[in-house]
Protein backbone atom coordinates (compact mmCIF):
# COMPACT_ATOMS: atom_id res chain seq x y z
CA UNK A 1 0.00 0.00 0.00
CA UNK A 2 2.87 2.37 0.84
CA UNK A 3 4.38 1.85 -2.56
CA UNK A 4 1.08 2.74 -4.15
CA UNK A 5 0.98 6.05 -2.29
CA UNK A 6 4.45 7.06 -3.45
CA UNK A 7 3.67 6.25 -7.04
CA UNK A 8 0.36 7.99 -7.08
CA UNK A 9 0.37 11.55 -5.67
CA UNK A 10 -3.36 11.80 -6.17
CA UNK A 11 -3.90 8.74 -4.01
CA UNK A 12 -1.67 10.22 -1.31
CA UNK A 13 -3.67 13.43 -1.38
CA UNK A 14 -6.88 11.44 -1.14
CA UNK A 15 -5.54 9.58 1.88
CA UNK A 16 -4.44 12.81 3.53
CA UNK A 17 -7.83 14.38 3.00
CA UNK A 18 -9.50 11.25 4.36
CA UNK A 19 -7.16 11.47 7.32
CA UNK A 20 -8.24 15.06 8.04
CA UNK A 21 -11.86 14.05 7.91
CA UNK A 22 -11.90 10.86 9.93
CA UNK A 23 -9.01 11.32 12.31
CA UNK A 24 -11.08 12.70 15.17
CA UNK A 25 -13.76 10.08 14.60
CA UNK A 26 -11.21 7.31 14.69
CA UNK A 27 -9.71 8.67 17.90
CA UNK A 28 -13.02 8.95 19.65
CA UNK A 29 -14.12 5.52 18.48
CA UNK A 30 -10.90 4.00 19.74
CA UNK A 31 -11.38 5.82 23.03
CA UNK A 32 -14.88 4.38 23.35
CA UNK A 33 -13.49 1.00 22.51
CA UNK A 34 -10.90 1.29 25.28
CA UNK A 35 -13.57 2.33 27.80
CA UNK A 36 -15.82 -0.59 27.00
CA UNK A 37 -12.77 -2.81 27.15
CA UNK A 38 -12.01 -1.47 30.64
CA UNK A 39 -15.61 -2.02 31.64
CA UNK A 40 -15.37 -5.57 30.45
CA UNK A 41 -12.20 -6.08 32.43
CA UNK A 42 -13.79 -4.74 35.60
CA UNK A 43 -16.61 -7.22 35.13
CA UNK A 44 -14.36 -10.19 34.62
CA UNK A 45 -11.16 -9.37 36.44
CA UNK A 46 -12.75 -7.20 39.11
CA UNK A 47 -11.07 -9.18 41.84
CA UNK A 48 -7.78 -7.66 40.73
CA UNK A 49 -9.16 -4.42 42.10
CA UNK A 50 -10.91 -6.09 45.00
CA UNK A 51 -14.25 -6.74 43.30
CA UNK A 52 -14.75 -10.49 43.21
CA UNK A 53 -17.15 -11.73 40.58
CA UNK A 54 -16.28 -14.72 38.46
CA UNK A 55 -14.82 -17.66 40.43
CA UNK A 56 -11.04 -17.21 40.04
CA UNK A 57 -10.71 -20.67 38.58
CA UNK A 58 -12.67 -19.47 35.56
CA UNK A 59 -11.40 -15.91 35.33
CA UNK A 60 -7.94 -17.43 34.83
CA UNK A 61 -9.16 -18.81 31.53
CA UNK A 62 -9.83 -15.29 30.26
CA UNK A 63 -6.54 -13.94 31.53
CA UNK A 64 -4.44 -14.77 28.44
CA UNK A 65 -6.66 -12.59 26.25
CA UNK A 66 -6.22 -9.59 28.48
CA UNK A 67 -2.50 -9.66 28.98
CA UNK A 68 -1.73 -6.66 26.72
CA UNK A 69 -4.27 -4.42 28.49
CA UNK A 70 -3.60 -5.24 32.11
CA UNK A 71 -0.86 -2.76 32.92
CA UNK A 72 -2.55 0.33 31.47
CA UNK A 73 -5.92 -0.74 32.87
CA UNK A 74 -4.60 -1.14 36.40
CA UNK A 75 -2.84 2.21 36.22
CA UNK A 76 -5.97 3.91 35.00
CA UNK A 77 -8.34 2.28 37.47
CA UNK A 78 -6.17 2.65 40.52
CA UNK A 79 -4.96 6.25 40.14
CA UNK A 80 -6.50 9.01 42.21
CA UNK A 81 -9.23 11.02 40.61
CA UNK A 82 -9.40 14.77 41.12
CA UNK A 83 -11.35 17.80 39.94
CA UNK A 84 -9.53 17.97 36.62
CA UNK A 85 -10.78 14.48 35.82
CA UNK A 86 -14.34 15.66 36.11
CA UNK A 87 -13.67 18.82 34.12
CA UNK A 88 -11.62 17.14 31.41
CA UNK A 89 -13.55 13.90 31.46
CA UNK B 1 -40.07 -48.55 60.64
CA UNK B 2 -37.43 -49.84 58.25
CA UNK B 3 -35.12 -47.41 56.58
CA UNK B 4 -32.63 -47.84 53.78
CA UNK B 5 -31.43 -46.46 50.50
CA UNK B 6 -33.44 -49.22 48.85
CA UNK B 7 -36.54 -47.15 49.49
CA UNK B 8 -34.89 -44.00 48.19
CA UNK B 9 -33.98 -45.78 44.94
CA UNK B 10 -37.55 -47.08 44.67
CA UNK B 11 -38.92 -43.60 45.20
CA UNK B 12 -36.50 -42.01 42.77
CA UNK B 13 -35.69 -44.57 40.07
CA UNK B 14 -33.90 -41.98 37.93
CA UNK B 15 -31.25 -41.14 40.48
CA UNK B 16 -27.84 -41.56 38.90
CA UNK B 17 -25.73 -39.25 41.03
CA UNK B 18 -25.44 -39.54 44.78
CA UNK B 19 -23.58 -36.89 46.70
CA UNK B 20 -22.53 -37.41 50.30
CA UNK B 21 -21.98 -34.12 52.03
CA UNK B 22 -21.39 -32.89 55.53
CA UNK B 23 -18.57 -32.43 57.98
CA UNK B 24 -15.50 -34.58 58.09
CA UNK B 25 -15.19 -37.65 60.30
CA UNK B 26 -18.85 -38.69 60.33
CA UNK B 27 -18.57 -41.46 57.76
CA UNK B 28 -19.08 -39.81 54.39
CA UNK B 29 -16.27 -41.77 52.84
CA UNK B 30 -17.44 -45.07 54.33
CA UNK B 31 -20.97 -44.44 53.05
CA UNK B 32 -19.72 -43.50 49.59
CA UNK B 33 -17.53 -46.56 49.38
CA UNK B 34 -20.23 -48.88 50.74
CA UNK B 35 -22.91 -47.56 48.41
CA UNK B 36 -20.58 -47.83 45.41
CA UNK B 37 -19.80 -51.39 46.37
CA UNK B 38 -23.49 -52.16 46.70
CA UNK B 39 -24.46 -50.67 43.33
CA UNK B 40 -21.68 -52.54 41.56
CA UNK B 41 -22.34 -55.78 43.40
CA UNK B 42 -26.06 -55.93 44.07
CA UNK B 43 -27.49 -53.82 41.26
CA UNK B 44 -24.77 -54.98 38.87
CA UNK B 45 -24.22 -51.50 37.47
CA UNK B 46 -21.05 -49.68 36.55
CA UNK B 47 -20.29 -47.18 39.24
CA UNK B 48 -17.64 -44.57 39.87
CA UNK B 49 -16.80 -43.65 43.44
CA UNK B 50 -15.26 -40.19 43.43
CA UNK B 51 -13.38 -38.47 46.20
CA UNK B 52 -11.26 -35.37 46.45
CA UNK B 53 -10.15 -35.74 50.00
CA UNK B 54 -6.52 -34.65 50.26
CA UNK B 55 -6.14 -37.15 53.08
CA UNK B 56 -6.80 -39.98 50.65
CA UNK B 57 -9.64 -41.50 52.70
CA UNK B 58 -10.86 -43.74 49.90
CA UNK B 59 -7.40 -45.24 49.71
CA UNK B 60 -7.79 -46.08 53.41
CA UNK B 61 -11.23 -47.58 53.04
CA UNK B 62 -10.37 -49.68 50.01
CA UNK B 63 -6.94 -50.43 51.48
CA UNK B 64 -5.18 -49.46 48.26
CA UNK B 65 -3.19 -46.44 47.15
CA UNK B 66 -5.55 -44.65 44.78
CA UNK B 67 -4.68 -41.03 45.35
CA UNK B 68 -4.13 -39.09 42.12
CA UNK B 69 -3.89 -42.29 40.11
CA UNK B 70 -6.99 -41.89 37.90
CA UNK B 71 -9.97 -44.22 37.61
CA UNK B 72 -8.93 -47.52 39.17
CA UNK B 73 -11.03 -50.71 38.95
CA UNK B 74 -11.46 -52.19 42.43
CA UNK B 75 -13.98 -54.94 41.84
CA UNK B 76 -16.36 -55.95 39.09
CA UNK B 77 -18.17 -52.78 37.87
CA UNK B 78 -16.63 -50.74 40.66
CA UNK B 79 -14.20 -47.93 39.82
CA UNK B 80 -12.63 -45.49 42.20
CA UNK B 81 -11.29 -42.04 41.41
CA UNK B 82 -9.48 -40.12 44.10
CA UNK B 83 -8.32 -36.90 42.51
CA UNK B 84 -5.34 -34.90 43.61
CA UNK B 85 -6.93 -31.45 43.39
CA UNK B 86 -3.70 -29.60 44.14
CA UNK B 87 -1.95 -31.33 41.28
CA UNK B 88 -4.91 -30.58 39.03
CA UNK B 89 -4.76 -26.88 39.91
CA UNK B 90 -1.03 -26.82 39.22
CA UNK B 91 -1.49 -28.35 35.79
CA UNK B 92 -4.41 -26.08 35.01
CA UNK B 93 -2.48 -22.95 35.94
CA UNK B 94 0.57 -24.10 34.02
CA UNK B 95 -1.70 -24.53 31.00
CA UNK B 96 -2.81 -20.89 31.35
CA UNK B 97 0.80 -19.73 31.61
CA UNK B 98 1.75 -21.70 28.52
CA UNK B 99 -1.17 -20.21 26.63
CA UNK B 100 0.04 -16.71 27.47
CA UNK B 101 3.58 -17.59 26.36
CA UNK B 102 2.32 -19.04 23.10
CA UNK B 103 -0.14 -16.26 22.36
CA UNK B 104 2.36 -13.46 22.76
CA UNK B 105 5.52 -15.37 21.91
CA UNK B 106 7.16 -14.41 25.18
CA UNK B 107 9.47 -16.36 27.46
CA UNK B 108 8.52 -14.71 30.69
CA UNK B 109 5.06 -13.91 32.00
CA UNK B 110 4.74 -10.17 32.81
CA UNK B 111 5.04 -9.53 36.55
CA UNK B 112 1.54 -8.09 37.06
CA UNK B 113 0.04 -11.09 35.29
CA UNK B 114 2.13 -13.53 37.29
CA UNK B 115 1.08 -11.75 40.51
CA UNK B 116 -2.54 -12.26 39.59
CA UNK B 117 -2.03 -15.93 38.81
CA UNK B 118 -0.26 -16.45 42.13
CA UNK B 119 -3.06 -14.75 44.05
CA UNK B 120 -5.74 -16.90 42.45
CA UNK B 121 -3.85 -20.08 43.32
CA UNK B 122 -3.93 -19.01 46.96
CA UNK B 123 -7.74 -18.58 46.89
CA UNK B 124 -9.46 -21.32 48.90
CA UNK B 125 -12.35 -21.35 46.41
CA UNK B 126 -9.84 -22.38 43.76
CA UNK B 127 -9.62 -25.85 45.28
CA UNK B 128 -13.38 -26.24 45.34
CA UNK B 129 -13.81 -25.00 41.79
CA UNK B 130 -11.20 -27.48 40.59
CA UNK B 131 -13.09 -30.27 42.37
CA UNK B 132 -16.43 -29.25 40.87
CA UNK B 133 -14.82 -29.02 37.47
CA UNK B 134 -13.50 -32.56 37.86
CA UNK B 135 -16.94 -33.78 39.01
CA UNK B 136 -18.60 -32.23 36.01
CA UNK B 137 -15.98 -33.72 33.74
CA UNK B 138 -16.55 -37.32 34.87
CA UNK B 139 -20.33 -37.00 34.75
CA UNK B 140 -20.26 -35.40 31.29
CA UNK B 141 -18.14 -38.26 29.97
CA UNK B 142 -21.01 -40.56 31.08
CA UNK B 143 -18.93 -43.71 31.15
CA UNK B 144 -20.75 -45.04 34.22
CA UNK B 145 -24.31 -45.84 35.25
CA UNK B 146 -23.92 -44.31 38.69
CA UNK B 147 -21.69 -41.67 40.25
CA UNK B 148 -21.09 -41.51 43.97
CA UNK B 149 -19.41 -38.35 45.22
CA UNK B 150 -17.67 -38.07 48.54
CA UNK B 151 -17.68 -34.29 48.82
CA UNK B 152 -15.19 -32.29 50.84
CA UNK B 153 -16.78 -29.99 53.42
CA UNK B 154 -18.23 -27.06 51.53
CA UNK B 155 -16.75 -23.60 51.69
CA UNK B 156 -17.35 -20.44 49.73
CA UNK B 157 -17.05 -22.18 46.40
CA UNK B 158 -20.43 -23.89 46.67
CA UNK B 159 -22.07 -20.48 46.57
CA UNK B 160 -21.22 -20.59 42.90
CA UNK B 161 -24.41 -22.59 42.39
CA UNK B 162 -26.52 -19.82 43.89
CA UNK B 163 -24.75 -17.45 41.56
CA UNK B 164 -25.35 -19.55 38.47
CA UNK B 165 -28.37 -17.60 37.23
CA UNK B 166 -26.75 -14.33 38.11
CA UNK B 167 -23.59 -15.38 36.32
CA UNK B 168 -25.55 -16.42 33.29
CA UNK B 169 -27.23 -13.03 32.98
CA UNK B 170 -23.92 -11.40 33.64
CA UNK B 171 -22.30 -13.32 30.80
CA UNK B 172 -25.04 -11.97 28.54
CA UNK B 173 -24.14 -8.44 29.61
CA UNK B 174 -20.45 -9.07 29.07
CA UNK B 175 -21.13 -10.49 25.67
CA UNK B 176 -22.99 -7.29 24.89
CA UNK B 177 -20.07 -5.17 26.14
CA UNK B 178 -17.67 -7.28 24.14
CA UNK B 179 -19.74 -6.91 21.01
CA UNK B 180 -19.82 -3.16 21.46
CA UNK B 181 -16.08 -2.93 21.89
CA UNK B 182 -15.71 -5.06 18.81
CA UNK B 183 -18.01 -2.77 16.81
CA UNK B 184 -16.06 0.33 17.79
CA UNK B 185 -12.85 -1.36 16.84
CA UNK B 186 -14.31 -2.58 13.56
CA UNK B 187 -15.62 0.90 12.71
CA UNK B 188 -12.27 2.50 13.54
CA UNK B 189 -10.48 -0.18 11.54
CA UNK B 190 -12.74 0.36 8.57
CA UNK B 191 -11.99 4.07 8.58
CA UNK B 192 -8.30 3.36 8.79
CA UNK B 193 -8.82 0.68 6.15
CA UNK B 194 -7.36 -2.02 8.36
CA UNK B 195 -8.50 -5.45 9.45
CA UNK B 196 -9.67 -6.29 13.00
CA UNK B 197 -8.14 -9.08 15.03
CA UNK B 198 -9.97 -12.34 15.60
CA UNK B 199 -9.17 -12.53 19.28
CA UNK B 200 -12.56 -11.17 20.30
CA UNK B 201 -14.45 -14.23 19.17
CA UNK B 202 -12.16 -16.64 20.97
CA UNK B 203 -12.75 -14.80 24.19
CA UNK B 204 -16.51 -14.86 23.78
CA UNK B 205 -16.36 -18.57 23.14
CA UNK B 206 -14.36 -19.01 26.30
CA UNK B 207 -16.95 -17.03 28.28
CA UNK B 208 -19.78 -19.03 26.80
CA UNK B 209 -18.02 -22.22 27.82
CA UNK B 210 -17.50 -20.98 31.37
CA UNK B 211 -21.17 -20.10 31.61
CA UNK B 212 -22.17 -23.55 30.39
CA UNK B 213 -19.88 -25.21 32.90
CA UNK B 214 -21.26 -23.26 35.85
CA UNK B 215 -24.85 -23.83 34.77
CA UNK B 216 -24.29 -27.54 34.17
CA UNK B 217 -22.71 -27.95 37.58
CA UNK B 218 -25.63 -26.19 39.21
CA UNK B 219 -28.12 -28.32 37.29
CA UNK B 220 -26.23 -31.46 38.18
CA UNK B 221 -26.21 -30.73 41.91
CA UNK B 222 -29.75 -29.42 42.30
CA UNK B 223 -31.51 -31.83 39.93
CA UNK B 224 -34.16 -33.42 42.22
CA UNK B 225 -34.75 -36.43 39.96
CA UNK B 226 -31.29 -37.40 38.84
CA UNK B 227 -29.32 -36.45 41.92
CA UNK B 228 -29.68 -37.40 45.58
CA UNK B 229 -27.90 -35.05 47.90
CA UNK B 230 -27.38 -36.91 51.16
CA UNK B 231 -25.93 -35.95 54.51
CA UNK B 232 -24.36 -38.20 57.09
CA UNK B 233 -24.73 -37.55 60.80
CA UNK B 234 -24.04 -39.36 64.06
CA UNK B 235 -26.25 -39.42 67.17
CA UNK B 236 -24.40 -36.59 68.85
CA UNK B 237 -25.70 -33.17 69.79
CA UNK B 238 -23.08 -31.29 67.80
CA UNK B 239 -23.65 -33.38 64.71
CA UNK B 240 -27.42 -32.80 64.88
CA UNK B 241 -27.00 -29.03 65.20
CA UNK B 242 -24.47 -28.93 62.37
CA UNK B 243 -26.79 -30.87 60.10
CA UNK B 244 -29.67 -28.53 60.87
CA UNK B 245 -27.53 -25.54 60.04
CA UNK B 246 -26.20 -27.15 56.87
CA UNK B 247 -29.70 -27.97 55.63
CA UNK B 248 -30.66 -24.32 56.05
CA UNK B 249 -27.51 -23.20 54.26
CA UNK B 250 -28.15 -25.57 51.36
CA UNK B 251 -31.76 -24.44 51.14
CA UNK B 252 -30.62 -20.88 50.72
CA UNK B 253 -28.70 -22.13 47.69
CA UNK B 254 -31.80 -23.90 46.33
CA UNK B 255 -30.17 -27.17 47.14
CA UNK B 256 -32.60 -29.64 48.64
CA UNK B 257 -31.15 -32.29 50.93
CA UNK B 258 -32.54 -35.59 49.69
CA UNK B 259 -31.84 -37.68 52.75
CA UNK B 260 -29.94 -38.21 55.96
CA UNK B 261 -27.97 -41.29 56.94
CA UNK B 262 -27.51 -41.88 60.66
CA UNK B 263 -24.14 -43.47 61.28
CA UNK B 264 -22.55 -45.07 64.33
CA UNK B 265 -25.76 -46.16 66.01
CA UNK B 266 -25.32 -48.58 68.95
CA UNK B 267 -27.72 -51.44 68.24
CA UNK B 268 -30.55 -51.82 70.82
CA UNK B 269 -30.01 -55.56 71.31
CA UNK B 270 -26.94 -54.71 73.39
CA UNK B 271 -29.33 -53.88 76.23
CA UNK B 272 -30.71 -57.40 76.39
CA UNK B 273 -27.36 -59.10 75.89
CA UNK B 274 -26.21 -60.50 79.25
CA UNK B 275 -22.59 -60.51 78.06
CA UNK B 276 -22.58 -56.82 77.07
CA UNK B 277 -20.70 -54.48 79.37
CA UNK B 278 -22.32 -51.79 81.46
CA UNK B 279 -20.29 -49.24 79.54
CA UNK B 280 -21.84 -50.28 76.24
CA UNK B 281 -25.32 -50.40 77.73
CA UNK B 282 -24.90 -46.86 78.99
CA UNK B 283 -23.89 -45.82 75.48
CA UNK B 284 -27.10 -47.29 74.05
CA UNK B 285 -29.20 -45.53 76.67
CA UNK B 286 -27.47 -42.18 76.18
CA UNK B 287 -28.04 -42.35 72.43
CA UNK B 288 -31.77 -42.83 72.80
CA UNK B 289 -32.81 -39.19 73.39
CA UNK B 290 -30.46 -38.04 70.66
CA UNK B 291 -31.92 -40.50 68.18
CA UNK B 292 -35.35 -39.31 69.21
CA UNK B 293 -34.30 -35.77 68.51
CA UNK B 294 -33.00 -36.81 65.08
CA UNK B 295 -36.29 -38.53 64.26
CA UNK B 296 -38.29 -35.53 65.47
CA UNK B 297 -36.25 -33.08 63.48
CA UNK B 298 -35.53 -34.95 60.27
CA UNK B 299 -38.13 -37.74 60.23
CA UNK B 300 -38.95 -37.90 56.53
CA UNK B 301 -35.40 -37.26 55.53
CA UNK B 302 -33.91 -40.32 57.22
CA UNK B 303 -32.87 -42.76 54.52
CA UNK B 304 -30.25 -44.88 56.22
CA UNK B 305 -29.12 -46.29 59.52
CA UNK B 306 -25.69 -47.80 60.07
CA UNK B 307 -24.76 -49.52 63.32
CA UNK B 308 -21.57 -48.92 65.25
CA UNK B 309 -19.10 -51.67 64.44
CA UNK B 310 -16.56 -53.14 66.76
CA UNK B 311 -13.88 -52.43 64.20
CA UNK B 312 -13.23 -49.85 61.53
CA UNK B 313 -15.19 -50.49 58.32
CA UNK B 314 -12.29 -51.10 55.96
CA UNK B 315 -11.76 -53.50 53.10
CA UNK B 316 -14.32 -55.02 50.77
CA UNK B 317 -15.63 -57.54 53.30
CA UNK B 318 -16.50 -54.91 55.90
CA UNK B 319 -17.83 -52.61 53.16
CA UNK B 320 -20.17 -55.33 52.06
CA UNK B 321 -21.55 -55.46 55.62
CA UNK B 322 -22.00 -51.71 55.77
CA UNK B 323 -23.55 -51.66 52.33
CA UNK B 324 -26.29 -54.15 53.20
CA UNK B 325 -27.13 -52.04 56.26
CA UNK B 326 -27.19 -48.95 54.08
CA UNK B 327 -29.47 -50.69 51.58
CA UNK B 328 -31.90 -51.84 54.25
CA UNK B 329 -31.12 -51.35 57.89
CA UNK B 330 -31.32 -54.35 60.21
CA UNK B 331 -32.19 -52.04 63.08
CA UNK B 332 -35.73 -50.83 63.31
CA UNK B 333 -35.82 -47.08 63.79
CA UNK B 334 -38.88 -47.24 66.06
CA UNK B 335 -37.26 -49.82 68.33
CA UNK B 336 -34.38 -47.39 68.86
CA UNK B 337 -36.51 -44.60 70.17
CA UNK B 338 -39.45 -46.61 71.50
CA UNK B 339 -40.18 -46.66 75.20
Amino acid sequence: MKKEKKDNPLGALKDTLMGFMVHSHVTSLLKMKTYTEYLFMIMTMGDMLGMPLLPPYYSLRLLPYMVPNIKSWKLRMLRDRDVTDIVVG
Amino acid sequence: MKVGLKYLFERKPNVKVIIFAGKGGLGKTTCSAALSYLISNKLNKRVLCFSTDPQASLSDVFERDLFGKGEIPIANNLYVLEIDADKRIKEYVEGIRQKIRDMYKIEEIPQEVEDYIESTIAEPAMYESAVYDAMLEVVTQSKYDYYIFDMPPFGHGIRMIAMADLLSKWVDKITEARRQAYEYEAAAAAMKRQKVTEREDLMLNELEDIRNKIMSFRNLVVDPNGTAFLMVLTPEKMSILDTERAIKMFESLDLRVGGIVINQVYPPWILSDPKASEYLKKKVISQKPLLKEIVDKFKDLIVGLIPMYNREPKGLEMLSKVSSELWESSIDLESLIGK
